[in-house]
C-alpha cells in the first residue's frame, strides 16, 4: 500500500535569518564533534564530515594518498561491501561526493530527510570498519591516474600551479600537489592505506555538520547509537615543519604547447584565521572580484593585456600562498603581463586603496554571507569550514564584524609586508622557452 | 566472506523494498504571479523571504540558433548589452553592481539569450533602472565592440586547450550539420572577426522584443510593490518595427551511417569522447520518465556506465550520459575520457554497456532505486531564488506549465518496468551511432575506424 505525504513548500519559507544560536552542538564521548542546523525549507538534509587530514599530512613516497583515501572510503566496509555504500545511498534518494585539499578531507551526503538514519548507518560502517579490497585498490588507481591526467589535459594552469607550489615551498608539505606524484599513485601499498586509516580516520579527528529538515534530538539519538561506539584513536602527529623565510625571488618555467602564455605569481602569506587574514582576504576581493576590480579593469579592460586574470588565497592551517594568475592576450608576452600585475601590486603598496573600494568589498562579503545562508549545503560547508580553519563555527557569524574592522591602512600594510620581490615565486607556462 | 557478502546483499534488498512503499515529502512549485504589460513583456513574480536578496532573470528570443551568417553574434550581442546604455557607461554599470555586492550576467544559449543577477533587496531602486536600460536601450559603443572582438578571438583559441570545453560544439556540428542547432554558441573566429557595431545593433533590434521576452523576479519583496515598480520601468520599452521571425524549423534528417568525427589534438594524452544521436525536445511529455531511465544508464554515480568504465575497469574518472533537450530538437550522448592507449577499450565498453538497455532492459529493483534517487535529489534544485527565477524563465521559453514541477513526482511514480523498456525503444538511439572524439589522431586513427566513417580535422582549425 503506497501512501504519500505532501508537504507544500510555501512561498514564505520558515527560515528567517540564521544566527549562531541556531547551530546546536554536542561532542560524543569518543571526541567526535557534531553541529546541527535545523532548516525545514525543503524536505532534504545533508551530512558533511570533515577529517583533519590532507596532503600536508603526507610525505614523499605516499604523496596523494589522502586523496586516494577519499576514494577508498567508498569501496567497502564491514556491513556494506564494495559498491554498496553508493548503491544503498542512491536507492534511498541520497547522493554524495567528497573532496580533498592540502588541509582537510570532506565527505558530503545530500539526501531526503526520510533517509537520515540510513546515512548514519552507512557512515558509521565505513568509519568503524573500512575494508581494503585488493581489486578495488587497483581499479581505483586507474581512476585516480585518469583524474590526474584529465586535470592536466584540460587546464594548463593546473600544471603551472603544481610547479610553482613545488618551487615556492622549500620545506613544508604544501610543496606537492594534492593529487600526488604519478609514481607515488602507482606504488603505494595496502599497508600504507591501512596505516593512514588508523592514524587519521578516528572520530576524534572528525567534525560533522548536519543541516536541513532534521530535529536536533533525533540527530543526537542517531549519533549516540551509530557514532559513539566507534573507539577514539590516538592524536595524529602534529605537522611541525615550518617553512623557512624565502631569501629571494624564485622563477620557474613550464614548456607546454599553448596558444598564449600563462603567468602565475605567488607570495608567502599567513594562514586562515590570523589577524592579517581579514585584510588579505579583502585585498583579494579588491584585486579580482568583479569587472570593476583592480586587475580586471586595468589589465583586461583598459590595457587589454590578458583574457583572464584572478587571485587565489585558499583556507590553510599553516602559512600559505597568495596567488596572482593571468592568461596573455594575443601578441602580449609573459613578461608584459607579469609587469602589469606587479604594477597593480605596487600601486596598492604605494597609494593604498580607496574607502569606496573597501566599502565595495565589505558589501561583497555581506552578499556572500547571505548567499551562503540561502542553501542548507552552503551553511553546512561554511559552518564546518569555520569550525576547522577559524577554530570555532561561531566566527562565521562575527565575520562581518571582523571584516568591518579592517581599514584602508591595514590593507596597504599587508600588501607592503607580503608582496615583496624577495617573497615571491614567478611561474610562466608557454610553448617556447625565452630569455627574460 | 562469501556468506557475509550475501547477507549484506539481502539487507540491501530489504532496504530497497521497504523504501518502495515509503515516501518522500513532495516538492511543489511555490506560488507566483504572472502578468503582461501592454508592450507584450511577460513578468513572473515570486516572493521568497528567507534571505534579504532578490534574483532577476530575463530571457529573450535571441539565441545562437538565430546566428545565420554571423557565427557567434547572438552570444556576442548578449555580452555587449552591458557595454553601455543611454544613461550609463559600461564602467558605471559594472561599478554600481559590484559596489552593492552583485554581478550582472548576460549570455546566450542555442534557444535564447538571457540576463541574470542577484541583488540585496534594499538596492532594488538603484539597480533595477540599470537592468531596464541594459535590456531596452543598449548603445553598443564601437570602441567596446572592437576591444571585445579581440579578446573573444583569443578566448576561442584558448578554449580549445580544454577538450571538455569544446567537444559539445563539435558534437552538435556532427549531429545537426549546417542546421541552426549546429551553430557553436560562442561562434567561430571567422564569424567573430567580421562583426561590427552595425550588425550587432541590427541583431539586437531584430531579436530583442518585449513581446517575445520574459522577466522573472524572485526574492524578498512585496509582489504588489514590485509589480508597480516593474510596470512603470518597462512600460516604455518599445519594440523596433516588428519583424517577427517565427520559430526555426529543425529537420532531423536520419543518419545514413555511423560517423566518427575525429578531432586531432596532437599534444593530447587522453581521448575525450561523446557517442549518441538525436534526443528529445523540451516539450516532450515523456521527459521526466526518460530522465529516470538515463539516471540508470549514466545519470548518477552507480549508473551502469560509471560502474563499468570507472568502478570496475578503472579506465576513467567518470562516465555519464545525458539527454540535452532544445526547443525544436535535442541530443543524446554518452560522455567519458580515457588515456590515449585505452581509447578502444573504453569506447567498446561504453557501447557494450549501452546495449544492455536494449538487450536486457531495466529490472524492478534498479528502477525503484532510480525513482527514489531522482525524487530525493529534486527539491535542492529549486532551493534558491536564482534557481527559481531561472526556472520561471525556462517555463516561458519552452512553454512549460506548472505541471513540469508539480507532476514530476507523479510521473516518476507512474514508471513501470514495462513503460521504461517501451521508452528505451522509442527514444534511445540504437542504430548508426554518431561519435565525436578529441585526442591524438596518430595513435587512435586506425583503432576508431571500426566505429564508422572517419572524418578528421585538426583542433587548431577555426570552427567546429
Amino acid at each position: 500500500m503506497k501512501y504519500i505525504l505532501i508537504f507544500l513548500i510555501s512561498a514564505v519559507t520558515v527560515l528567517a535569518q540564521v544566527s549562531a544560536d541556531d547551530v546546536q552542538t554536542f561532542t560524543l564521548n569518543n571526541g567526535m564533534k557534531i553541529m546541527v542546523l535545523e532548516n525545514h525549507s525543503i524536505p532534504n538534509a545533508n551530512m558533511y564530515l570533515f577529517y583533519k587530514v590532507g596532503s600536508r599530512n603526507e610525505y614523499p613516497g605516499i604523496t596523494g594518498i589522502s586523496h586516494f583515501f577519499e576514494h577508498m572510503m567508498f569501496n567497502g566496509a564491514k556491513k556494506y561491501a564494495p559498491k554498496e555504500f553508493d548503491r544503498v545511498m542512491e536507492a534511498n534518494g541520497g547522493a554524495n561526493n567528497a573532496y580533498t585539499s592540502q588541509n582537510i578531507t570532506a565527505y558530503t551526503n545530500w539526501f531526503p530527510s526520510s533517509a537520515t538514519e540510513v546515512i548514519f548507518d552507512l557512515e558509521a560502517d565505513r568509519i568503524a570498519n573500512l575494508n581494503f579490497d585488493a581489486k578495488m585498490i587497483e581499479s581505483e588507481r586507474g581512476v585516480i591516474l585518469s583524474e590526474r591526467s584529465t586535470g592536466l589535459e584540460n587546464d594548463p594552469l593546473e600544471q603551472l600551479w603544481d610547479q610553482v607550489q613545488d618551487v615556492a615551498f622549500f620545506a613544508h608539505p604544501y610543496k606537492w600537489p594534492v593529487i600526488g606524484y604519478e609514481s607515488d599513485i602507482k606504488n603505494w601499498t595496502k599497508e600504507d592505506l591501512e596505516n593512514y586509516f588508523h592514524t587519521y580516520y578516528a572520530p576524534n579527528n572528525c567534525v560533522i555538520v548536519i543541516a536541513g529538515d532534521v530535529e536536533f534530538c533525533e540527530i543526537k539519538d542517531l549519533a549516540e547509537k551509530y557514532f559513539e561506539p566507534i573507539p577514539q584513536g590516538p592524536k595524529p602527529r602534529e605537522i611541525h615543519t615550518v617553512e623557512p623565510e624565502q631569501l629571494g625571488e624564485k622563477r620557474v618555467f613550464v614548456k607546454r604547447e599553448v596558444p598564449n602564455p600563462y603567468v602565475l605569481i605567488s607570495y608567502h602569506v599567513p594562514q586562515t584565521g590570523t589577524e592579517e587574514y581579514y585584510a588579505l582576504d579583502l585585498l583579494k576581493s579588491i584585486l579580482s572580484q568583479g569587472r570593476s576590480s583592480r586587475l580586471y579593469s586595468s589589465i583586461i579592460d583598459k590595457k587589454q593585456l590578458a583574457i583572464d586574470i584572478g587571485t587565489a588565497y585558499w583556507n590553510a592551517f599553516d602559512p600559505t600562498l597568495f596567488h596572482f594568475y593571468g592568461v596573455c592576450s594575443d601578441t602580449v608576452t609573459a613578461a608584459q603581463l607579469e609587469n602589469a600585475i606587479l604594477t597593480e601590486i605596487d600601486s596598492i603598496i604605494n597609494s593604498g586603496v580607496s574607502e569606496n573600494e573597501l566599502q565595495k568589498v565589505k558589501n561583497q562579503k555581506l552578499m556572500k554571507f547571505y548567499s551562503t545562508t540561502e542553501t542548507i549545503n552552503g551553511m553546512a560547508n561554511t559552518i564546518g569550514t569555520y569550525d576547522l580553519f577559524f577554530g570555532d563555527f561561531k566566527k562565521l557569524f562575527t565575520a562581518p564584524d571582523e571584516y568591518n574592522k579592517v581599514t584602508t591602512k591595514d590593507i596597504q600594510i599587508v600588501a607592503a609586508k607580503y608582496f615583496t620581490r624577495t617573497n615571491r615565486t614567478v611561474g610562466v607556462l608557454q610553448t617556447e622557452e625565452v630569455n627574460q | 566472506m562469501i556468506a557475509k557478502f550475501s547477507l549484506t546483499f539481502l539487507i540491501t534488498l530489504l532496504l530497497v523494498v521497504v523504501l518502495s512503499i515509503s515516501s518522500f515529502a513532495q516538492f511543489k512549485l511555490p506560488q507566483y504571479k504572472k502578468f503582461e504589460l501592454e508592450n507584450g513583456l511577460t513578468f513572473y513574480l515570486m516572493e521568497k523571504h528567507d534571505v534579504p536578496l532578490i534574483s532577476f532573470s530575463a530571457v529573450f528570443n535571441a539565441g545562437a540558433e538565430r546566428d545565420g551568417e554571423h557565427s557567434g553574434i547572438a552570444s556576442f550581442t548578449a555580452d555587449a548589452l552591458r557595454f553601455g546604455t543611454a544613461r550609463y557607461t559600461k564602467i558605471q554599470i559594472d561599478s554600481l553592481f559590484n559596489f552593492y555586492g552583485s554581478n550582472l550576467t548576460t549570455y546566450a544559449t542555442l534557444d535564447y539569450a538571457g540576463l541574470s543577477t542577484t541583488i540585496m533587496k534594499e538596492r532594488a531602486n538603484e539597480l533595477l533602472p540599470i537592468i531596464k536600460e541594459v535590456i531596452s536601450s543598449p548603445t553598443f559603443p564601437e570602441e567596446e565592440i572592437i576591444k571585445r572582438i579581440q579578446r573573444w578571438l583569443t578566448e576561442l583559441d584558448q578554449a580549445k586547450e580544454s577538450p571538455r570545453a569544446v567537444i559539445g560544439s563539435y558534437y552538435n556540428k556532427l549531429i545537426f550539420g549546417d542546421a541552426p542547432y549546429g551553430n557553436p554558441v560562442d561562434g567561430t573566429k571567422a564569424g567573430i572577426d567580421k562583426l561590427t557595431r552595425t550588425v550587432v545593433q541590427e541583431f539586437y533590434s531584430f531579436n530583442y522584443n518585449p513581446s517575445s521576452s520574459a522577466i522573472s523576479v524572485v526574492g524578498d519583496f512585496e509582489a504588489g510593490e514590485m509589480k508597480s515598480l516593474l510596470s512603470e520601468l518597462f512600460n516604455d520599452w518599445r519594440p523596433y518595427p516588428v519583424r517577427t521571425i517565427g520559430d526555426l524549423f529543425i529537420n532531423e534528417s536520419p543518419f545514413d551511417e555511423s560517423t566518427v568525427y575525429l578531432i586531432d589534438k596532437s599534444n593530447a594524452t587522453e581521448t575525450t569522447f561523446l557517442i549518441g544521436g538525436y534526443g528529445i525536445k523540451m516539450s516532450n511529455e515523456d521527459q521526466t520518465q526518460i530522465d529516470v531511465i538515463n539516471t540508470i544508464l549514466g545519470g548518477r554515480f552507480t549508473s551502469w556506465l560509471n560502474d563499468e568504465l570507472r568502478v570496475n575497469a578503472g579506465l576513467t574518472y567518470g562516465a555519464r550520459s545525458r539527454f540535452k533537450a532544445y526547443k525544436q530538437s535535442g541530443i543524446f550522448y554518452i560522455y567519458s575520457f580515457t588515456a590515449t592507449k585505452n581509447t578502444e577499450a573504453a569506447i567498446d565498453l561504453a557501447i557494450k554497456t549501452y546495449n544492455r538497455l536494449f538487450e536486457k532492459g531495466i529490472d524492478e529493483e534498479t528502477l525503484t532505486s532510480a525513482k527514489n534517487y531522482v525524487k530525493g535529489q529534486f527539491p535542492p534544485d529549486y532551493e534558491t531564488a536564482s534557481a527559481l527565477a531561472n526556472l520561471l524563465c525556462l517555463m516561458y521559453v519552452y512553454g512549460l506549465t506548472d505541471s513540469y514541477i508539480n507532476d514530476f513526482e507523479n510521473k516518476v511514480d507512474a514508471m513501470t518496468v514495462k513503460l521504461a523498456n517501451r521508452l528505451i525503444k522509442r527514444y534511445f538511439p540504437k542504430e548508426k551511432l554518431q561519435f565525436t572524439l578529441i585526442g591524438k589522431a596518430d595513435e587512435i586513427r586506425d583503432v576508431v575506424k571500426k566505429y564508422g566513417k572517419v572524418i578528421e580535422r585538426d583542433i587548431t582549425e577555426d570552427g567546429f
